[in-house]
């Protein structure tokens, strides 16, 4: 059968589909104000890419926070889930999903795709992908630039902050005190990956480690994670489709 | 004339017996704003919210019961914002019924004071109607917890709350078999929290202030028969309520009570607002005792007003699909 996933997050949109455990394709946007329509456009471009008709699809699913909108779906089932399966389908012997979005991050605890338990932080900036955007903004860089600099960074300047708003003020004062800027980003990756870990540390970390999600994209950032957590994490190929992809699976199941 | 309070545990029924309208505050949908020039922003917003309320409103007067930190300090607070207030020492130790006894003579002089009168028959009234009133919660509770109803009969006339939960009761229809949680922290003044766990294909039962601890009461065996054999009724009905983190109870009464409350439901959701530290200091044993029971739980922070629905949707969903 033919299942879409569709996840609508905060900032992208993301759409995958599935051919019962073949990815055919997929698509990622940028989130329009209306979110119904952000969904039928990248459901109809991303068949389009695929050669498809949307008869062809047997289920839809919807996903993300933005998911309740999509009323063309089958069915809605939450970016937590979805994520999990998401991540199991692509690393099967998964134990801890870390996803970091645009506005939100997560950390799932799995067992053989099924959740067991998971945290979520939405209300506050630090430890997603916007901390990043805002730092980058200070710094002048582009946020696709913020990961490749920050690996090639000689030392770790620390972001005292969990606030966003008074990191950046941080972030300011490193840069008139003259202080390298990948020293600067190094400390920003640091920042997201020690708010991620303190998170992870109330579900339990257990191996092995995926991350998904935009951020994921994010060399400094999975770096950070990997030296506070003493071994490597696993970031899929496409990171960012986890959670489409996630309901396109369970869109097979339901 | 309305006389706020904030705590379950306040004797309503000797604020009612003294004419006046006992009020429970809550922090409302309006947002925080004379409030900040009193209180910290680390304080919870329900202490916040409360403050915001009364500086807005028009009340008689303010009761506070010893309870958490936060309450026992904003006694001074609303003193300082020059609102009348009573400080009634609840013992922190459960068991001392002739110090509460003499606590509830000296507040009947207050209630006085205030323009007041209590008498014995008086008394007696209000505490047979708010008896009735927490059986029929009871009722109807038992048929569909009912939150917004529960919310709005601690601040109306007992009378009439009676009259709209007995109306309640009539069209309530019994709860078909769902998957069961249990709520459990302080307060939640905002109805809609709870449809999300219905709409999310839970059933609710709970352990909150805003809930099942407003009228779950073991009521002492004997009849009064002058008023200081009605104080120390309200005494022991007040020491013998569903139990709450802010006192000390013999033995492990609180956790026990909690536990045996989640026997019968998949999963329990810890409802705390944010800076709520009696609730967040149990929090880990209990969470802790709860999974060695099997069941799953998560933990839902709450700051008013509640602005967030979407996102408190996605951890009950995402529960509702672990289980």
């Amino acid at each position: 059968m033919i299942t879409v996933g569709i996840d609508i997050g905060s900032i992208t949109a993301k759409c995958v589909v599935l051919e019962d455990t073949r990815i055919l394709g997929y698509k990622i946007s940028r989130v329009k104000p209306n979110l119904e329509v952000t969904a039928k456009e990248i459901l109809a471009e991303t068949l389009s890419f695929v050669g498809l008709k949307r008869e062809d699809v047997g289920r839809i699913v919807a996903t993300g926070y933005g998911r309740n909108m999509v009323d063309f779906a089958d069915k809605k089932i939450t970016e937590i889930s979805c994520h999990a399966a998401g991540a199991c389908f692509l690393i099967s012997n998964a134990g801890t999903v870390i996803d970091i979005g645009g506005q939100d991050s997560k950390v799932i605890a799995v067992e053989n795709g099924k959740v067991l338990d998971f945290v979520m932080n939405d209300k506050c900036a630090a430890g997603t992908g916007r901390f990043i955007e805002v730092m980058a903004a200070a710094l002048n860089l582009r946020i696709e630039d913020v990961g490749s600099l920050a690996v090639k960074a000689t030392k770790k300047l620390k972001i005292s902050s969990t606030c966003t708003v008074f990191a950046e003020t941080e972030v300011v004062s490193y840069i008139s005190s003259g202080e390298k800027v990948e020293n600067i980003v190094a400390g920003v990756c640091d920042a997201i990956a020690g708010r991620i870990i303190a998170m992870a540390n109330r579900v339990g970390i257990r191996r092995e480690v995926v991350l998904t999600g935009g951020v994921a994209k994010n060399l400094g950032v999975k770096r950070a994670i990997e030296e506070r957590l003493g071994f490597p994490v696993i970031v899929p190929e496409e990171p960012q489709i986890a959670g489409a992809l996630g309901a396109a699976v369970l869109g097979q199941k339901a | 004339m309305k006389v706020g309070y904030l705590c379950t545990f306040t004797p309503k029924e000797l604020i009612h017996s003294a004419g006046f309208l006992p009020y429970r505050v809550f922090a409302t949908d309006r947002p925080i704003n004379l409030a900040s020039a009193y209180i910290q922003s680390y304080s919870c917003s329900q202490a916040r919210g409360s403050l915001e309320c009364a500086l807005q409103d028009d009340f008689h007067a303010f009761v506070f019961t010893r309870c958490c930190d936060t309450l026992m300090r904003l006694t001074d607070i609303f003193e300082f914002a020059g609102k009348r207030v009573c400080n009634i020492e609840f013992p922190t130790k459960i068991g001392n019924v002739e110090y509460y006894v003499q606590e509830l003579r000296d507040f009947i002089e207050v209630l006085r004071e205030w323009g007041g009168e209590v008498n014995f028959e008086r008394l007696m009234e209000s505490l047979k109607l708010y008896r009735k009133l927490e059986e029929k919660l009871k009722q109807l509770f038992a048929l569909s917890p009912d939150y917004e109803t529960a919310i709005k009969v601690q601040q109306i006339e007992v009378r009439d709350a009676i009259k709209l939960v007995d109306e309640k009761i009539r069209t309530a229809k019994k709860e078909k078999e769902k998957p069961k949680v249990l709520i459990t922290g302080s307060v939640c003044p905002y109805p809609k929290v709870y449809e999300i766990f219905r709409e999310a294909g839970f059933s609710v039962k709970d352990d909150l202030c805003t809930g099942s601890r407003f009228f779950e009461y073991s009521y002492p065996d004997f009849e009064p028969v002058d008023l200081d054999s009605a104080l120390k009724f309200i005494a022991e009905k007040y020491m013998n309520k569903s139990p709450c983190p802010t006192k000390h109870y013999e033995k492990d009464k609180r956790f026990e009570y909690v536990l045996k409350l989640a026997e019968d439901c998949d999963a329990v959701v810890f409802l705390l607002v944010k800076f709520c530290d009696p609730h967040f200091f149990d929090y880990p044993q209990l969470r802790a005792r709860l999974e060695g029971m099997g069941k799953k739980v998560a933990l839902i922070e709450l700051e008013f007003p509640v602005v967030s629905f979407e996102q408190i949707r996605t951890r009950v969903e995402a529960l509702r699909e672990v289980i």
